[in-house]
């Protein structure tokens, strides 16, 4: 209101007081002294300036009591409030918190956010490749259904190639790959019909197989080599492990990021980078286990390698084969195969013609589709 | 707005307080952008100290009967709740995951089942919530409560939202009322318990309005789709896409010409159309049922007075649409313009990576400039418009508001309903 010197009276301004106790607010005059001074009707009261706090409101208006009290001032005089900012520093201290507690808050969650990305990132495989083995059997014949519903949903519901003969040589081939192996049990292999070069494992020891690959294949031995390879995801649990992965890293990163902000967009990126599909090192661990298990059952272990580069330059020239695209180089992963293969097994065939021209028209049973 | 109260209270019976917000707003801008910066780098943490920010500037400058309110909660408050929430939480959502896993038939409903246990325990949250937000919120020292049951509320709702899928949405208003008069009849300003007298009726027209701009056009354009195809569709009215995926599937060109397609056609459009229109009736309608729950809602001899109306609801999000047009439109010019350029360049090795820089700053620098206009425009101002309509009949009878020595809730309350993202950082009314 005005600016007084030292031996001027000291400041007044009218006001309302509120007791804390009831909503009435009581007018009164305020007199800033040693003490605040609070006079009105029925009411004298005196607080101590140090212990004053100040509301966030809008000026001119003022709210102040004293510290951890429920009784108010409320006033709109900027002279006065400039008088009395002038006698209580602490006035608008704020409680606990101040401005350290938010870079102290800001640099812990950041450390805390830090620490489990890289744990999702580099620590959930890690503990999923532990965990994988130790899945109950039968809890992973479940979760191998339920995923091979969702894939056949993905897929569009292709229908079950299963023309009885052919079907007959398939469960012949894979009992023979399989004897003496580490696979767990009989493995599940399906043939659908679907234009897609493509074979996925699955939890619960499933192999599923798309048509196109078999129509792909040029030689038994190149379709079986397919098969092992995938016989060698089996049996290394990479199926599971992938599933307990993917699912424990996004789980993780959904919990903890929130989704007020642009957070949502990391957890994307960081999903998609994550299930991009099995390591270079499950891949070449598979290859290594096909070549073995080609050589012991028979066959030409080298023709995984030419199939491989046939798919590979097919999608090279626009056809879908996006499944490729996960797995190393094809050109890399082809002499690899070929130097662990060795000439030996060269030109044997797993399969006899005649049974390879049966197991050929597994989908037989399946009309084609009529449109087109 | 700044006078403090120099009425003799005795002799100005029927005194009518008013409610002011300030509109200047200064101070906001930079509060929005350091809470959506802060709550960037640290994972979203900061949140919740962004939302306790946001509640005391709003607080403070809601003015009822010449005193702010006051809003004395705290984002640790609000942080605990939250890692609560995610005790509560993980195990639901593990449980929901095994069951679905573990009994096949199951699966198929999963998400319907997960669905259903969110709904009831977000109503669950947001009511907890509420009680939260009540019992940090003080006005002239007296501070303000909720009781009544949480479990009692969800049950409710659950209930109201049951009835209103079975009566194809009739019952909506009427949920909405009974749910507002629980809430009302449980909030406690110190020991003086609010009142609410809404019913489902007075927002029935409101209501209806969806029902003659979105039911009956569609309605009838079935019919008349119906009636061309004499009651019958053909199952071959979609065939597989030639070449497409298997799952793709196309209008089968066979069909092409007939009224089946006509009137599919014409059926398709009124859906598209009244949709839309629908969804421009929402601000209507919000602010008829916030008029009618305000006028409704009283604490003894005192009444709130709304005269809201609804183009004061629409003007916010006119604003805020076009503000978003234009934005779009200079963000695409620019980046059009520097892919132009990049591209009569010629392909140099770098013009990938400064492109991808370029969408990367461009989304989040987006992101914020959203995040701060969302503040600015809707929430303040849907705000403004509900508090300044606003005003208190007899407002003397506030004085004999008493404090209460009720014991005050636990600041755990709100965290599962921000784990479940019910209920927004500030409700506009109360």
């Amino acid at each position: 209101m005005q600016h007084t010197g030292p031996v001027a009276s000291p400041p007044v301004a009218t006001g309302t007081y509120l007791d804390g106790l009831s909503a009435r607010a009581h007018p009164v005059t305020l007199r800033l002294a040693d003490r605040l001074e609070i006079d009105g009707a029925g009411t004298r009261l005196a607080w101590d300036l140090a212990g004053l706090a100040a509301g966030d409101t809008v000026p001119p208006l003022v709210r102040i009591g004293p510290r951890g009290s429920p009784a108010r001032v409320e006033f709109a005089d900027p002279g006065f409030a400039d008088a009395l900012a002038g006698r209580c520093p602490d006035l608008h201290r704020s409680d606990a918190a101040g401005a350290g507690g938010t870079w102290r808050l800001v640099l812990w969650s950041v450390a805390a956010g830090v620490s489990v990305l890289v744990l999702a990132i580099y620590g959930v495989p890690v503990i999923a490749g532990r965990l994988a083995p130790l899945v109950p059997n039968a809890i992973e014949t479940r979760l191998g259904g339920a995923v091979e519903g969702q894939v056949g949903r993905l897929l569009g519901d292709p229908p079950v190639c299963d023309e009885p003969a052919a079907r007959a040589v398939l469960d012949r081939l894979v009992r023979r790959m399989t004897r003496g192996g580490d696979t767990q049990g009989e493995p599940l292999v399906s043939v659908r019909r679907h234009p897609l070069a493509n074979a996925l494992t699955l939890p619960g020891a499933r192999v599923l197989v798309l048509s196109d690959l078999i129509d792909k294949a040029e030689s038994p031995d190149e379709f079986a080599g397919i098969l092992a390879h995938e016989l060698g995801h089996v049996a290394a649990h990479d199926p599971m492990r992938a599933l307990l992965a993917a699912g424990g890293s996004s789980f993780l990163l959904s919990l903890v990021l929130g989704d007020l902000t642009g957070s949502t967009i990391l957890i994307a990126t960081g999903q998609a980078a994550i299930s991009a599909g099995y390591s270079r090192e499950a891949e070449n661990a598979a290859d290594a286990y096909a070549v073995t298990l080609m050589r012991r059952a028979g066959g030409d272990a080298a023709a995984l390698a030419t199939i491989l580069e046939r798919i590979a330059g097919d999608g090279d020239r626009g056809a879908v084969a996006t499944f490729l695209r996960s797995h190393p180089m094809t050109r890399e992963r082809a002499q690899r195969i070929r130097s662990l293969a060795g000439p030996g097994s060269a030109g044997r065939q797993i399969l006899t013609g005649a049974d390879w021209a049966l197991l050929k028209g597994i989908c037989r049973n399946v009309p084609v589709k009529s449109a087109q | 707005m700044t006078q403090p109260l120099a009425f003799d209270a005795r002799s100005s019976s029927g005194r009518v307080g008013a409610i002011t917000f300030d509109k200047r707003l200064i101070g906001l801008t930079g509060l929005a952008i350091r809470g959506f910066l802060l709550s960037l780098v640290t994972f979203g943490i900061y949140r919740f100290w962004y939302i306790t920010d946001l509640r005391r500037y709003f607080w403070n400058r809601t003015v009822i009967d010449g005193s702010p309110g006051e809003y004395v909660g705290r984002g640790k408050e609000l942080f605990l709740g939250f890692l609560v929430a995610l005790a509560v939480l993980i195990p639901i959502y593990a449980a929901i995951f095994v069951a679905t896993l573990s009994v096949p038939s199951l699966a198929p409903f999963g998400s319907i089942l997960s669905f259903a246990i969110l709904f009831v325990l977000g109503q669950f949250a947001g009511y907890r919530g509420r009680r939260y937000r009540a019992s940090r919120t003080l006005w002239r020292g007296i501070r303000l409560g909720q009781d009544g049951s949480a479990i009692t509320y969800a049950l409710m709702a659950t209930g109201w939202a049951l009835l209103t899928v079975v009566t194809l949405g009739l019952a909506f208003p009427f949920m909405r009322a009974s749910l507002e008069r629980y809430r009302i009849t449980h909030t406690l300003i110190g020991s003086s318990r609010m009142d609410s007298s809404a019913r489902g009726r007075s927002l029935l027209l409101p209501w209806l309005s969806f029902y003659a701009v979105v039911l009956l056009p569609v309605l009838g354009a079935l019919f008349a789709f119906l009636t061309a195809t004499d009651f019958t569709l053909p199952a071959d009215l979609f065939v597989p896409k030639p070449g497409g995926k298997p799952s793709e599937t196309i209008f089968n060109p066979a069909y092409a010409g007939t009224p089946v397609a006509t009137y599919g056609t014409i059926l398709v459009g009124t859906l598209g159309l009244t949709a839309s229109l629908g969804f421009l009736l929402i601000p209507f309608y919000r602010a008829r049922e916030t008029r009618v729950f305000m006028n409704a809602a009283s604490l003894g001899p005192v009444r709130l007075s709304s005269t809201l109306k609804a183009r004061q609801f629409y003007w916010p999000y006119i604003v805020y649409l076009l503000s978003i047009i234009g934005l779009v439109v200079v963000l695409g010019l620019v980046i059009g313009g520097g892919a132009f350029l990049l591209q009569a360049k010629g392909p140099a090795s770098g013009a990938s990576w400064v492109i991808g820089l370029g969408l990367v700053v461009g989304y989040l620098g987006g992101a914020l400039v959203f995040a701060v206009l969302y503040v600015r425009v809707i929430t303040a101002r849907l705000w403004a418009a509900v508090a300044t309509t606003t005003t208190v009949a007899d407002a003397e009878g506030l004085a004999a508001i008493l404090a209460s020595s009720r014991r005050v809730g636990s600041g755990l309350n709100e965290g599962l309903a921000d784990a479940l993202d019910v209920g927004g950082a500030l409700e506009v009314g109360f």
